[in-house]
């Protein structure tokens, strides 16, 4: 049969569904789709990881979304009852928690690999770039999420961001306006945090990944340091590196299943704006931040809260065209390598700082 | 169209991007104009403020700085809601009131009354301000704010800006 049709193209009559929904071309070049097998091996996975753990964010955020009122008072209630009273309440707020902090590391993880075996060379610059810019937009997914619960962690963490965004010369007051929708963190706020996270900022991300997705296609998957691009094994898209991307998934799926069933996800006491006893601790990610902005003091302060942590931004977005030669080698990079260290260094330390004045 | 000239041709593609741009910028002023003026209309409004009324002068002890709270029904977008809070009383021997706003002017958490140090104390980074709202340690550079108050018919009342 399959060879008649093939035979009788002429007769243009569709035969299969495929055919029928005149999605052939589209399946044969799937079919046929072949990419470098080292796109995901045993020691080469963070960047499939941190695509497994955005497949479980979005899933585990939308069906939250089933369970939640954005409304203060209501918001906490709502997040309650989905987290002790539904089933699977726990894993699919725990998945959602310990996905975003495992998705943060992770990221750390694949553009400090990226870094080291210079992913960033000619032709992939715009590849670390529109990484970046995915790294760039997190921190607005977690600043807007971690409202929604409406508990006093959120709430007085919200009230630290807020007047760090305030000093912010210039446009600090207006962002703020603009992101609250008034002078309060009240009912109007919380529903612009929540449709922003919910809507805008996913939709912005899945732009961005596809800028990050395109770029990889067009400029190739970077290879081992020693092979160049003729030299590449390549191995059938579906179902061989499908079935290794299932495998990770399965396996990420079931370990965060199992830490957010053992430990749920913290919700703490409902948000009281009157309570002044409550303060803040800033998490792990943003401890270097918050020491920068601890260490200028009066004039300085706009060093720690916008230049410096501009600059180092900055400079990650530069860095394929800082360090712009051609030669991936680390050994042949000495002083890229040894500059990205001392920077890394430095913000390690501030973090550990920052950990052992607020945390111990 | 396609027999005429290469002048033609471009005066043609000429006309079809002019189009465009003028057709574009339409849609996106149509578009554009009220999704943004919704959006940002709510956040243009100025903060406003009330006078509130903390009750008697006479409970006021001369020589102490006391917490006075306050609860107000305040409007938040479709919602009316109590705002609570607390101001910092400073009352001299000779009867001098001075109203200090709690919250700290460096990351805005509140600022606590020490009665052993003399001082405020920020328990967000450790800021700290004298008695006269003065910074004396810590990030804050700027002075507590002081509010504007008055006493009405032997009640103290703070004007608080929300």
């Amino acid at each position: 049969m399959r060879a008649k049709t093939l035979n009788n193209t002429a007769e243009k009559r569709p035969e299969s569904l495929w055919e029928k929904l005149a999605l052939d071309g589209m399946v044969m070049r799937l079919r046929t789709l072949e990419i470098y097998s080292g796109a995901l091996t045993w020691n080469r996975f963070f960047g499939s990881l941190l695509l497994a753990l955005l497949v479980l964010l979005f899933l585990s955020g939308a069906f939250m979304a089933f369970y939640y009122s954005p409304a203060p008072g209501y918001a906490y209630d709502s997040v309650d009852y989905a987290l002790f009273s539904l089933p699977f309440g726990d894993a699919i707020k725990g998945i959602h928690h310990y996905g975003w902090n495992l998705f943060l590391i992770v990221m750390g993880l694949h553009l400090a690999r990226g870094f080291i075996v210079g992913a960033y060379k000619p032709p992939r610059q715009f590849v670390w770039v529109s990484g970046v810019l995915i790294l760039l937009i997190v921190p607005a997914f977690i600043i807007t999420g971690d409202l929604l619960p409406w508990d006093q962690k959120g709430y007085w963490s919200t009230q630290v961001r807020i007047s760090i965004m305030k000093s912010v010369p210039w446009v600090g007051d207006i962002m703020v306006q603009l992101v609250q929708g008034g002078p309060m963190t009240g009912i109007v706020a919380l529903t612009r945090f929540y449709v922003l996270h919910i809507i805008f900022l996913p939709c912005l991300l899945v732009l961005l990944l596809g800028i990050h997705f395109h770029f990889i296609w067009q400029r190739g998957l970077c290879g081992l340091i020693s092979e160049d691009n003729s030299s590449k094994i390549t191995v059938r898209f579906f179902p061989f590196i499908f079935n290794r991307w299932l495998v990770l998934f399965l396996c990420v799926t079931l370990v965060l299943g199992f830490i957010s069933w053992y430990w749920p996800a913290p919700l703490g006491d409902p948000a009281d704006p009157t309570d002044s006893t409550f303060v803040p601790k800033p998490e792990w990610w943003v401890l270097f931040l918050n020491q920068l902005v601890s260490i200028f003091r009066g004039p300085w302060s706009v060093f720690g809260s916008v230049i410096i942590p501009g600059g180092l931004t900055a400079l990650l977005i530069a860095v394929p065209f800082i360090d712009s030669s051609s030669e991936r080698h680390p050994a042949r990079r000495k002083i890229t390598l040894i500059i990205a260290t001392i920077i890394a260094m430095v913000l390690l330390t501030l973090s550990i700082i920052g950990y052992l004045e607020h945390h111990v | 169209m396609s027999k005429c000239n290469p002048k033609e041709a471009i005066r043609s593609d000429r006309r079809a991007f002019i189009k465009t741009t003028v057709l574009g910028s339409g849609a996106a002023v149509l578009i554009g104009y009220p999704l943004i003026s919704y959006f940002i209309t709510p956040a243009l409004k100025k903060a406003t403020g009330k006078w509130v009324d903390f009750g008697a002068v006479e409970e006021l002890s001369p020589g102490r700085i006391e917490m006075l709270t306050y609860e107000f029904m305040v409007k938040d977008g479709w919602l009316v809601l109590p705002q609570r809070g607390f101001v910092w009383a400073k009352t001299t021997q000779d009867h001098q009131i001075k109203v200090f706003s709690s919250t700290c002017t460096h990351l805005a958490c509140n600022v606590i009354w020490q009665e052993e140090t003399n001082q405020f104390i920020c328990p967000c980074h450790s800021g700290r301000f004298d008695s006269d709202g003065k910074p004396v340690a810590g990030p804050p550079t700027k002075p507590l704010l002081v509010l504007d108050h008055k006493i009405e018919e032997d009640n103290l009342l703070a004007y608080l800006s929300f």
